[in-house]
């Protein structure tokens, strides 16, 4: 989470208005589940990790080993699609089949094309997700969402979470060290209590922090109601745009011809 | 000299903790255009003390007043005293609620009611005074201790106060990092503002302060300035401080040896 937070923050389309990278996303993973065709996500994926390499300089390794980690998930979700497991000899309609002792292993070309089809599309989104994760830090994300209308209230909440997440990971990591340190975790059994320890100790943390951050925020003239928040302006990046609108293109050309 | 605050008879308890009281008959009188070093133990006040003056606690009985003014406490009162009185806490987190640099600076200068543009022009002066406007770009929880500490101190200065109310904002500080909250509060107090900031360091009390109050138990004991503090005898022995300041001296009066040149 850390170091995709790291890249939200240093990438080269940083500052380019956040609705042009959220519009290419959300148009590709539109697109990717609209049009049923297995290039379709091929195509997205490939146009997604060279807009992030090339535009973001985003390092290929970091995009490829994301989208792996991710396919190897998908993959194994898919599987059962593709193939079906029965202790009685599988449907005629499967005609490749494979028995080891009581367990029929079977598939038919028709579900080993669904279930291509099934891997390409989520691969597809979740690498237009990914661009935006890697190339837009949260707070720009918010103030998007407060562009489209979100409620204010729900944008305070997420923009307070998203700060205190860091700090009590912080605080924990802290009361973990000091717990070991102590050999809280030397064998199971006192692994157990310290990990409930350490949860009541995180909750009363949180709540006393809670108590605290209400006295920071009326100190600098908070008064109840919304956080108004600064919002920076970014450029537009008419590049991203064009690309973008390619990409949207191919996509399509792509579904047409396949 | 006119003075900043003036506590009078003020009395003070914690809802959670009904039999004793924070503050008791606090009498004091900050004056202003100084630097104030507030001395007393844990739990002797300070930061009780510091909650009201920027109106966040109201007294049970007794009364505050800001330039001669007793405090109101409705919302516009509020709003126009916590603008003039900035308050930094001790540890930044405390105060720093948003992940970008940015938007938390801005935050206090939005609530004064100015204009986005204003108010970004602020954070911009306040990030370059506080020398962290390469931070601006920075997602709070990335940032040093040393950097989170001059960042929360930016926010509060971009709300262009007269008095900051520091409570042990140099604790878990390196002294680099101590330096450089010093350069900042020397400006502001160059600018003829006031300073109060609670410290146990006697250095600190002796060079940095023009004004000493200490608190014991809820209530001044005393205050002045650090040559009067430091020569009344009275005062440092029944307070502690001189066994507390000087401790190391006493008991250590020369030189120590290494256990090999024994």
């Amino acid at each position: 989470m850390d170091f995709i937070d790291s890249y939200a923050y240093s990438n080269h389309l940083r500052k380019v208005e956040p609705v042009f990278k959220a519009g290419l996303a959300g148009s590709i993973l539109i697109l990717c589940l609209l049009l049923n065709s297995p290039f379709v996500g091929l195509a997205a994926v490939l146009w997604m990790a060279g807009l992030a390499v090339w535009l973001a300089s985003i390092p290929p390794k970091v995009f490829g080993g994301i989208l792996l980690a991710e396919f190897g998930f998908f993959l194994l979700a898919t599987g059962g699609i593709a193939v079906s497991i029965t202790l009685t000899s599988p449907v005629a309609i499967h005609p490749w089949r494979l028995h080891i002792g009581p367990v029929w292993f079977s598939t038919a070309p028709q579900l080993l094309r669904q279930a291509l089809l099934v891997i390409s599309r989520v691969m597809g989104c979740v690498a237009a997700m990914n661009f935006l994760a890697l190339t837009t830090p949260m707070t720009d994300l918010f103030r998007l969402a407060q562009q489209m209308r979100m409620p204010d209230t729900l944008i305070d909440l997420m923009t307070l979470m998203y700060r205190y997440i860091f700090v009590l990971f912080e605080t924990m990591e802290r009361m973990l060290k000091a717990q070991q340190g102590r050999l809280g975790y030397a064998t199971f059994k006192s692994g157990i209590t310290s990990a409930g320890l350490l949860a009541t100790r995180l909750f009363l943390d949180a709540y006393r922090r809670s108590q605290q951050l209400q006295i920071a925020l009326e100190a600098r003239g908070y008064e109840s109601g919304n956080l108004r928040l600064l919002t920076d302006s970014y450029g537009a990046d008419y590049r991203l745009l064009w690309l973008g609108l390619a990409a949207v293109a191919s996509l399509l050309l792509v579904w047409m011809m396949g | 000299m006119k003075p900043v605050f003036e506590f009078r008879d003020v009395s003070f308890k914690y809802p959670n903790c009904e039999e004793k009281f924070a503050l008791q008959d606090f009498n004091v009188s900050i004056p202003a255009g100084e630097k104030i070093a507030v001395v007393g133990r844990n739990g002797s006040g300070k930061s009780t003390f510091f909650l009201h003056c920027n109106g966040l606690y109201r007294p049970w009985s007794g009364e505050v007043r800001y330039r001669g003014q007793p405090l109101a406490y409705h919302r516009a009162a509020l709003r126009q005293l916590r603008q003039q009185v900035g308050l930094i806490f001790q540890n930044p987190d405390e105060q720093l609620f948003n992940a970008s640099v940015f938007q938390d600076i801005g935050f206090g200068p939005l609530n004064l009611g100015l204009s986005k543009e204003e108010a970004k022009r602020r954070v911009h002066h306040a990030a370059e005074a506080c020398g962290i406007a390469y931070l601006l770009e920075r997602p709070t929880h990335a940032l040093s201790g040393g950097e989170k500490a001059r960042v929360a101190l930016a926010g509060v200065l971009a709300m262009q106060p007269e008095v900051l109310v520091a409570d042990e904002p140099l604790n878990s500080l390196d002294p680099w990092a101590q330096l450089a909250i010093f350069d900042i509060f020397q400006r502001f107090y160059d600018e003829g503002k006031t300073i109060l900031m609670a410290t146990h360091n006697l250095s600190i009390v002796r060079y940095w302060a023009t004004y000493v109050i200490v608190l014991e138990a809820g209530r001044a004991v005393f205050c002045g300035t650090p040559r009067e503090l430091l020569t009344n005898r009275d005062v440092l022995d029944s307070t502690g401080l001189s066994r507390v300041w000087w401790k190391v001296d006493l008991d250590y009066p020369s030189e120590q040896k290494s256990r090999d040149e024994q």
